[in-house]
Formats: C-alpha cells, sequence, structure tokens
C-alpha cells in the first residue's frame, strides 16, 4: 500500500469495499493513477507483489465475465480522462480508457461526427469498458462492431512495459493487429489506458418503423426480408419484448439514419413490406431514442441476461423456442447480426435454461453467454461456456502475455 | 532434397511437387521484385487435409515453409527466405458453401477475389474487398495480408469481412477460428492471424461476410490544376460528412501514361484528377453528388464529368484499375510503395514525394487511395543502372520515414513482408516488437511458418545473406 501511495499519491489509494466488489469478491484496495506511466509502475507494484488486479471504468459492465479467482487490487480509470485528440478532418479519436462514453459523444457531435457503438448506459460507460467488454448496441449491424472502429490502442502489460498497436490512421497492417486481441478480453491481458477509433460522420435523421408480427417465428421472417432494405439497425423483440408491446405477439423494428431524403424512403419502404406481407406497421419519429431503449435492455433489472450468438436466419425460431419453454422471459434480438438477449426474470429457470439452450448452439458454432447474473448464480454456472476449439492457443496467449496470472485471473473463457 | 521430394509427392501427387531448377524459377520472387530467392522444393496440395499432411511432414523434420497463394504480394511476403519448402495454396479452389440468406460463402484459400463475387452475383451480393489484383489474387493472400483495395473507405479491409478462418498450425493441426456466427467468446484470434503475412500458419478455408450490392452508384472524374486543390476536395468531402465508396486521386505523371495508353479523353496538363464513387440508395444519391461537386468547385475545381451510364463509370475506373500497367509506358521497371498519413497530410506526404524525387533524380507517379490517406507512390527505374535501383530504395526508405513522422503508418495494404522488416522499430517499440514475437511464438514455437518477415529481430541475421537475395539488384 505503501508502494501504492507512493506511486499515486495517499488520496488516490484507498481501501476497498462491497461497493468494489467484482462479483462478490472484494479487493484490498483500489488504486486511481493519473497517467499511463502511474498505471505502468502500479503494475509493476502489484506484480512484484503477487498480486491480482482488475481494471475498472465505472464499473457498469463488470458483471460481465467470471467471478475472479483472485482479486486483492482494483485498478481504477477514472483519472484517466482526456480527450487526447480528436482530429475532425481525419475522422479519427484518440481517448483516453477513463473517458465516459457521454463526454466523447459530446466532443465528437461538435464536428457533426460520432463513434458509432451505442451499449446501454453511455453516460456510465467508459472507453475501456467498451474495449474490454466488446460493448454494442443495434448499430453494430451497419456500422460494425469495436474491433471494427478501433485502429490502435496503448495497454500496460504484465510486466508493465507500455505496449501499443495499430496507429491513428484508418488503414495500416502493419504488425500483428494488437487492438484486436483486447477487444472483449475483460482486460486478462493488460489493462487499456488508450484507444484510437475512426470515426463516421453523424446522419442528420434517424427514424424507425414498428412492424408488429403474429409470432417470434413470423418476425423473424420478416427481419429476413427487412435487412435487404440495407437498414441502419434491425431490432426483433420477443413477445413481451418490449415493456409497453406488442403484447402476445412479436416486433420488427426497422432503424433508418442518413440524409432526411434517404430516411424518409426507407421509412416507406418497410412500411411496404410490412403491408405486403399483411402485417401492421407504425411509423417511428424518434428513432435514436427507440434505439437508446434497446440498447438498454442488456442492463435493465433481471434475474439473468443471457447472449446468444447463432446465424441470423435462426433468430426467429430461437426465440419463439425459448417462450415455448416457458417461465418469464423476455427476448430481444439485433435480429441482422444473430444476437439474441434473453433477460430471465426469475433466478430458478436459469441454470435450467442454460443447460438446455446451450449445446444445439455450441454445435453450429455459435455460444450462450451469461452476460448478467448475480455472484451467487454465477457460482453454479458456466459463465462462458465450451471456450471452442482454439483454446489451446487462447492459453498460449495468455500465458505469453500474463504468465503469472495478474490481470483479472478466471474472469474470462476457460477460467483464463 | 530428393528424398523429402518424393516424400512430397506421396501425399499430395506427382503432379503437386515442383523441384526442377528451371520450373523453381518461377516462384524466385512475388509482385516485389527487388528481392528475389528460389525455393528448393514448392509443393501444391488439393486440400486442406493434404496442407496438414505436408505440415505434419515438415514438422516431424523441422523444415521451415513460406505460403503462397498466386504470388501478387507487393512486400516480398512469400520471398523464401531461409525457408526450403515453399506450399502453395493455388489449387485448392473450391467454393464449398453459399448461404444466401446470411450473406455468408466458405471458400478454400486459393480460391481468386474475383470468383467470390461472380459466384454470388446473381444474388445481388458481391465481396466488398477489391485489391487491384483481384483478377489473379487469392483470398488466402488476401487474408494473409489484410488486403485493401479502392472500395474499402466505406466498406473496410479484409479483416472486416473474414468471418471464420480454418488455420493449418505449423504442427500441421487444423484449427478453426472464428466461425458464420459472428461472435463467440474467446480472444478474437482471428484478427490476429488475418494480416499476419502467413506467420502464424497457413489459412486453409475461409467463411466471408458478403454483403449486398449497391442499388445505384455515382461515378465522377474531377480535374484540379494541383494536388494541394485536389487534396482539399478529399478533406472537404469528408468533412461535408460524406464516405465515398472510392475517393482515388492520379497525379500528372499517372494521366498522362493512363492518357497514353488508353486515350480516354483525361487531360494530360492537369496537376491532379480525382475519382470518386458514391453509392447507396438511388434516392440519397444524387443529393450526395451535388454536395461532392460543390467541394469541388469550392476547392477549384477545373472540370467534373459525371458518369452517364455503365459504360462511361467503367471507363472511368479502366483508368485507375490499369493505371499501373500504364506505367510501364514510363519505364523499364517500376516499384510500388504503399504507405499511409492521416487523411488530412496527403499534401505533405506528396510534397516529401517530390522532394525524394528530385533528391535521388528518379521520376514517381502517384495513383493512391486519397479517402484513407494510402499513397501509392510509384517509383520508375531501369534494373539495370545498379546506382537507379539503390536511389529507389533509398527514396522509398525516405517516403516510408516521412509516412511516419507525419503520424502514419509503413504500410496500409501491401504487408511488412521483407521489404519493410527493417523499419518496423520506426513504428513500434522494443516493447511492442517483444509481445508480436511472444504471440508468434504461441502459434509457431520453433519459427517455420515464413521465417524472416515481419518482425525485425529475425532480419539480423538474414542480412548476411544478402548477396543471394538480392541477385536481381
Amino acid at each position: 500500500v505503501t508502494d501504492l501511495a507512493a506511486i499515486v499519491g495517499v488520496s488516490h489509494v484507498t481501501p476497498g469495499g462491497s461497493a468494489d466488489a467484482v462479483d462478490g469478491r472484494v479487493p484490498s484496495w483500489v488504486v486511481h493513477p493519473g497517467n499511463a506511466a502511474e498505471v505502468q509502475s502500479c503494475v509493476r507494484a502489484a506484480g512484484a507483489e503477487g498480486l491480482a488486479l482488475v481494471a475498472r471504468g465505472r464499473g457498469t459492465h463488470l458483471a460481465i465475465g467470471a467471478p475472479p479467482t483472485r482479486l486483492d487490487l482494483v485498478v481504477a480509470l477514472d483519472r484517466l480522462s482526456r480527450v487526447v485528440c480528436h482530429e475532425a478532418a481525419d475522422m479519427t479519436v484518440t481517448v483516453e480508457a477513463g473517458c465516459p462514453l457521454d463526454a466523447l459523444a459530446e466532443v465528437l457531435a461538435r464536428a457533426g461526427q460520432w463513434l458509432p457503438l451505442d451499449p446501454p448506459r453511455p453516460h456510465a460507460t467508459t472507453v475501456g469498458g467498451l474495449v474490454a467488454a466488446d460493448l454494442s448496441g443495434p448499430l453494430r449491424f451497419s456500422q460494425g462492431r469495436v474491433r471494427d472502429l478501433l485502429i490502435g490502442i496503448r495497454t500496460v502489460g504484465a510486466d508493465g512495459a507500455l505496449v501499443s498497436g495499430g496507429g491513428r490512421v484508418v488503414k495500416n497492417v502493419a504488425g500483428y493487429d494488437l487492438p484486436k486481441l483486447h477487444v472483449g478480453a475483460l482486460g486478462t491481458l493488460g489493462i487499456v489506458v488508450e484507444a484510437t477509433f475512426k470515426l463516421r460522420p453523424r446522419p442528420p435523421w434517424e427514424r424507425a418503423v414498428v412492424i408488429a408480427c403474429r409470432s417470434a417465428e413470423a418476425a423473424g421472417e420478416a427481419a429476413l426480408l427487412a435487412g435487404d432494405l440495407g437498414p441502419a439497425w434491425l431490432e426483433l423483440a420477443g413477445p413481451g419484448g418490449l415493456p409497453e408491446g406488442p403484447g402476445e405477439g412479436a416486433a420488427v423494428v426497422v432503424g433508418a439514419a442518413g440524409i432526411a431524403e434517404e430516411v424518409a424512403d426507407a421509412q416507406a419502404r418497410a412500411v411496404d413490406l410490412a403491408r405486403a406481407s399483411g402485417l401492421g406497421a407504425l411509423a417511428v419519429d424518434d428513432g435514436a431514442a427507440l434505439r437508446a431503449r434497446f440498447a438498454a435492455f442488456a442492463t435493465e433489472p433481471a434475474a439473468a441476461v443471457l447472449r446468444a450468438a447463432m446465424l441470423p436466419t435462426e433468430v426467429g425460431a430461437f426465440v419463439a423456442s425459448v417462450h415455448r419453454t416457458g417461465g418469464p422471459v423476455r427476448c430481444l434480438a439485433h435480429a441482422a447480426s444473430g444476437v439474441v438477449r434473453i433477460a430471465v426474470q426469475a433466478a430458478e429457470p436459469v441454470a435450467g435454461l442454460v443447460a438446455r439452450l446451450r449445446p444445439p448452439l455450441e454445435e453450429c458454432g455459435g455460444s450462450l453467454v451469461v452476460e448478467r447474473a448475480p455472484p451467487a448464480l454465477k457460482a453454479v454456472l458456466d459463465v462462458w461456456g465450451g471456450p471452442g476449439p482454439a483454446f489451446p492457443l487462447m492459453r498460449g496467449v495468455k500465458q505469453a502475455l500474463d504468465p503469472a496470472g495478474l490481470f483479472a485471473p478466471g474472469r474470462f473463457v476457460g477460467g483464463l | 532434397v530428393p528424398a523429402l521430394a518424393s516424400r512430397l509427392r506421396s501425399l499430395v501427387g506427382a503432379d503437386g511437387v515442383v523441384d526442377r531448377p528451371e520450373s523453381l524459377l518461377v516462384y524466385e520472387c512475388d509482385g516485389y521484385t527487388l528481392e528475389r530467392a528460389v525455393p528448393e522444393v514448392v509443393v501444391l496440395p488439393r486440400s486442406p487435409a493434404e496442407v496438414s499432411a505436408v505440415l505434419r511432414l515438415l514438422a516431424s523434420e523441422r523444415i521451415a515453409f513460406v505460403p503462397r497463394g498466386a504470388g501478387t504480394g507487393l512486400s516480398g511476403g512469400t520471398l523464401p527466405v531461409e525457408a526450403p519448402v515453399m506450399i502453395c495454396t493455388s489449387r485448392m479452389q473450391a467454393i464449398e458453401a453459399i448461404d444466401v440468406a446470411n450473406r455468408r460463402i466458405v471458400v478454400q484459400a486459393g480460391v481468386v477475389n474475383q470468383w467470390v463475387t461472380n459466384a454470388v452475383r446473381a444474388h445481388g451480393l458481391r465481396y466488398a474487398p477489391d485489391p487491384s489484383s483481384q483478377p489473379a489474387c487469392t483470398i488466402g493472400g488476401n487474408v494473409a495480408e489484410n488486403s485493401g483495395g479502392p472500395h474499402t473507405l466505406k466498406e473496410g479491409v479484409t479483416t472486416n469481412h473474414v468471418l471464420g478462418v480454418e488455420l493449418a498450425l505449423p504442427s500441421g493441426e487444423l484449427v478453426a477460428l472464428g466461425s458464420a456466427v459472428e461472435e463467440r467468446p474467446g480472444y478474437d484470434l482471428l484478427g490476429l492471424v488475418v494480416g499476419a503475412e502467413g506467420t502464424l500458419g497457413i489459412v486453409t478455408r475461409a467463411t466471408l461476410r458478403l454483403v449486398r450490392a449497391p442499388e445505384a452508384q455515382r461515378t465522377l472524374l474531377a480535374v484540379f490544376e494541383s494536388v494541394d486543390a485536389a487534396s482539399a476536395a478529399v478533406s472537404g468531402i469528408i468533412a461535408a460528412g460524406v464516405i465515398p465508396a472510392a475517393l482515388e486521386m492520379m497525379d500528372r505523371l499517372i494521366v498522362q501514361a493512363v492518357e497514353a495508353a488508353f486515350r480516354i479523353g483525361l487531360p494530360t496538363d492537369a496537376g491532379a484528377v480525382l475519382l470518386v464513387e458514391l453509392d447507396g440508395r438511388a434516392v440519397g444519391l444524387d443529393p450526395e453528388v451535388e454536395r461532392v461537386v460543390a467541394v469541388c468547385r469550392a476547392s477549384g475545381v477545373r472540370e467534373v464529368r459525371v458518369a452517364r451510364d455503365e459504360l462511361e463509370r467503367a471507363a472511368l475506373w479502366k483508368c485507375r484499375k490499369r493505371a499501373f500497367g500504364a506505367v510501364g509506358r514510363l519505364a523499364p521497371n517500376y516499384c510500388t510503395q504503399d504507405g499511409v498519413v492521416p487523411r488530412t497530410r496527403v499534401p505533405d506526404i506528396l510534397r516529401a514525394i517530390a522532394a525524394a524525387a528530385e533528391r535521388h533524380r528518379l521520376r514517381i507517379a502517384n495513383v493512391f487511395h486519397a479517402g484513407d490517406g494510402n499513397i501509392h507512390p510509384i517509383l520508375l527505374y531501369d534494373e539495370r543502372d545498379r546506382d537507379e535501383v539503390r536511389r529507389v530504395l533509398a527514396a522509398g526508405r525516405e517516403i516510408l520515414e516521412a509516412c511516419v513522422a507525419l503520424g502514419g503508418s509503413l504500410t496500409g495494404e501491401h504487408g511488412i513482408g521483407v521489404e519493410k522488416m527493417a523499419l518496423m522499430p520506426l513504428l513500434f517499440s522494443p516493447d511492442d516488437l517483444l509481445v508480436m514475437t511472444r504471440l508468434r511464438a504461441v502459434f509457431d514455437p520453433e519459427g517455420r511458418a515464413n521465417p524472416h518477415k515481419i518482425l525485425p529481430d529475425a532480419r539480423v541475421c538474414v542480412e548476411t545473406r544478402a548477396p543471394r537475395r538480392q541477385a536481381a539488384m
């Protein structure tokens, strides 16, 4: 502790409390370094003592992952919150890991730009969390995920070295693609201290069309047709998937973004598509607000949230099968991306649901992850599922970059 | 080697092994011709299983190998350097599955880029990355190099369109990374393998994402008095919130060569020409064209031509896609460099290129992806003039140093290969390179997969062998 205090100053080291717990495990200390060099020193100090550490932004998404097998130190990155460099004309931004997404969005919006990633709770989500947890939302269908937009990264490695990958240009094939390795790695290969993204022009208009369907299967069919319209996003809500509707039926929601002419045209096409199939359609003016509500689904109150990945053509039937198994569940899917979230309202059925749904998904190259669940439930669940045939290589990567298990031990796939 | 060749024949058939010296000459270099080396034996497996069998044999004998697709690479990535065996994937040509509803295709590594789009065009789909060599280059090579192309400004490069690969590890084991499903928990090893230039193993199959062919396209050509004016237009177009499908610049020397070759009516006194393509929904396109034209006017454009039909569009693209061929009229040999700068620094790098040309008494033409700052200076030379070859290498190095100094990168799409290995420390610290070295060892602990590429530590021992490798100079 005296080492840490010497590095960051006494006021930036605090004893860990229950609010700092990661999946129920309380750290001994929380340290708030003020810059990348201090993060390096903290990692070296922790490494010398054999401590296990977890990096934290706002802590909003720490529920993702398996409980850590050890935890001594939380490295809070809230003081690394600068937008280092927004090159508007180059459409790139370099930003420190602790910067919240809403603050970043405000800077970018002044130039008519955005980082088109829309995870839940952007005001309480940091850039580091976005990268480490590979967060995304409805926009991923047209704009890609973190891996598609992240062009450079700075991390602190297990030996305390500052390691850079990628760069600040939008096209770059020099060296191995280190940025991608840290995306979704949950901080198990290093602490992300800075990230560089490519940006997009922020579309001036965003609207949506809600298409009411009689069943999840029918919604699946409608979603496939709507996908051909080239929407900005495409969500599928199972029965009760949206708080205020669509009641017993399901719905497909088609998002359109761009200039006014494009958006009006896309809305009209979606309405035509619905009518041609004998379905009701409702045009929604504030598309961005509706999209944000869909994005928020992942963190809405529930006993557990499961995330299933499959081929887009399987989404409708999958959602229908989840509802047939009974129990109080709500489903919302990034339909065209093949990602379905299941919010399970009570804890009891979760283990059974996971056991039933996971094997057929994994057989087809898909997955089922317990994205959020209380520690007691996680203790009896396999959060990640089978790590797949590449696991020996993944274990090799972990051993190569963090041989002593300093970073978030046990949090990731296969106990990494 | 004779014993090895016969064992290889037993694995892939008599017609799948090349070891006669005169036949091996074909494989002495790829599209990067400044350095040459002949492999001892070339093996052409017909399937992933045969790749695996060949690699198991090489593993048992601890023999190093270099993978190769069509040999169109531009950084010497397939140059055999202390790797006696070359493994060519060009006979692995099966398109194994097409899933129209999910917009996926599974192909073997030797399938040519252009064939992918040909196979799905009838369904209104295409494969987006379109390197200039797309009629010849293979998907396996594209994955290894993370290839780009003119249309990647909007759609992204290879890594954005590969959902899964089957990788043959140097041990011979086949391992699936990623799948047709978009996400799977675990480290993004697929992202690491794409662009690894064959140093982590050999990609044998790939599952690719297909995109809808655009409903409509508008292609326009804008003629400027100077590269500065054209560069200002590039920045202006991006600043106006328009992301063109392609945004290409050609300088005067290239325009003159193209016009001499194809006679399509380009003004040979222009300072620079921009080729702009917009695509998407028909309804949104004309307003975008108007915005682009307005930006060009504000930047002092001399003339804007909008292609009126597919024929005119094809003619405009012809001058861009065949620009490299036209360069053949300017000099016996040329070396295409590949560097990247932030797109606002394009005028700066063009000035640096012009200065390097003057300093080294060279002619350098420029045709490049201006929209993403990916420059392609073409250094003209005559390989019989050994001093000129030396000056070409020196100028190339200075241009890349300038790219890095401007905040850019050593390569946007051609790769590091052998060509730029020694320059890696300009871009990466010893700590960065150490991490890359450690990652490589996870896949290839014995360093047998395409040795002496990308990571500069190896270069030290390679350079002592320079006389053999630089025979062409």
